[in-house]
């Protein structure tokens, strides 16, 4: 009797313990569902820590967090790992001259017998910029008296005033001087220099960082042959962007 | 319909995968979003499509 009794009760037990188990697995799951939701909800209209890594640098951090990190002068970790990102660079066999800066080419307009290479840098662009030719570092100038937009527009960075603050490094080759000149904006206001006067560099070679997006310009002879057009991009230390540079 | 909402101590296959589904179904299209230009209008047409569609399916499978 007391056999049978059992028989009949141990099934439903089972199912019992068996509906707990799946129970605490559903609500495990949904759970974490939740809380997959509750972040893109709460980081919305940004990207969610879960998809993040799937996401490029552009989307990644969209500008308007980006401006938000710079009023607040707090940034995201991630961010700033990839913003200091200083990767290796392959530079290229010849004489041509290299790339300063990772950016876009905004213009390469000539005054005064020199043609200016306007290089513009984004929040997402790496921000070391590097020697296009080899030579010798004659000036380190600080220069300029503003934080401004526009920087790299109509020749601002070489009005009187205002004047974006700037460093510009001047460099003597065999072939003749050229400058590079790093150019801060609102956004951008710091300045590494890591050369000095009367060093000699490489092509190729770090020469400096500016902090966050910005401009970087070439100073180059007027006759000096330009390989590349405004609307391009370049890579710092890899793509050539100019040859034929004649001493004047 | 009962086993639907809940079934054998555990919540009913149907409205778990409901719901299961809503949530990836909204992680996926914020991650699609994020990676394609698409207008918001055709987008949000799509989404609410597919959510259909996918709803749908689930109640014909789980719910007979």
């Amino acid at each position: 009797m007391h056999a049978g009794k059992s028989a009949m009760i141990r099934p439903d037990a089972c199912a019992i313990s068996r509906g707990r188990a799946v129970l605490v697995l559903q609500i495990f799951i949904l759970g974490v569902l939740a809380a997959a939701v509750a972040a893109t909800v709460l980081y919305f209209p940004n990207p969610s820590p879960l998809i993040r890594h799937w996401l490029p640098p552009r989307k990644r951090w969209p500008e308007r967090q980006i401006r938000g990190w710079l009023n607040s002068g707090k940034y995201q970790r991630s961010f700033l790992r990839h913003f200091y990102n200083d990767p290796e660079r392959v530079v290229p066999p010849g004489t041509s001259l290299v790339g300063p800066a990772d950016g876009l080419v905004t213009s390469a307009d000539e005054q005064g017998g020199i043609r200016y290479l306007v290089i513009a840098l984004s929040f997402w662009d790496m921000h070391v910029q590097r020697s296009p030719v080899a030579g010798v570092v004659v000036s380190v100038e600080s220069l300029g008296n503003e934080f401004m937009d526009g920087e790299g527009r109509e020749f601002a960075f070489i009005r009187e005033k205002p004047c974006p603050v700037q460093k510009r490094v001047v460099i003597a080759t065999d072939a003749g001087q050229i400058a590079v000149r790093l150019i801060t904006s609102v956004a951008a206001r710091r300045i590494e220099v890591w050369v000095e006067e009367g060093q000699t560099i490489e092509r190729g070679q770090r020469i400096g960082r500016i902090l966050l997006g910005s401009t970087v310009v070439l100073e180059l002879p007027a006759n000096t042959k330009l390989l590349v057009r405004p609307g391009e991009r370049v890579w710092a230390g890899e793509t050539p962007v100019a040859e034929g540079l004649v001493a004047s | 319909m009962s086993s639907f909402l809940w079934t054998s101590g555990h919540l009913g296959w149907g409205v778990f995968a409901i719901v299961v589904f809503s949530g990836i179904w909204l992680l996926l299209a914020d991650l699609y979003w994020r990676l394609r230009t698409t207008r918001i209008s055709r987008f949000l047409l799509a989404l609410a499509v597919g959510w259909v569609i996918g709803v749908g399916l689930i109640m014909l499978l789980v719910g007979r």
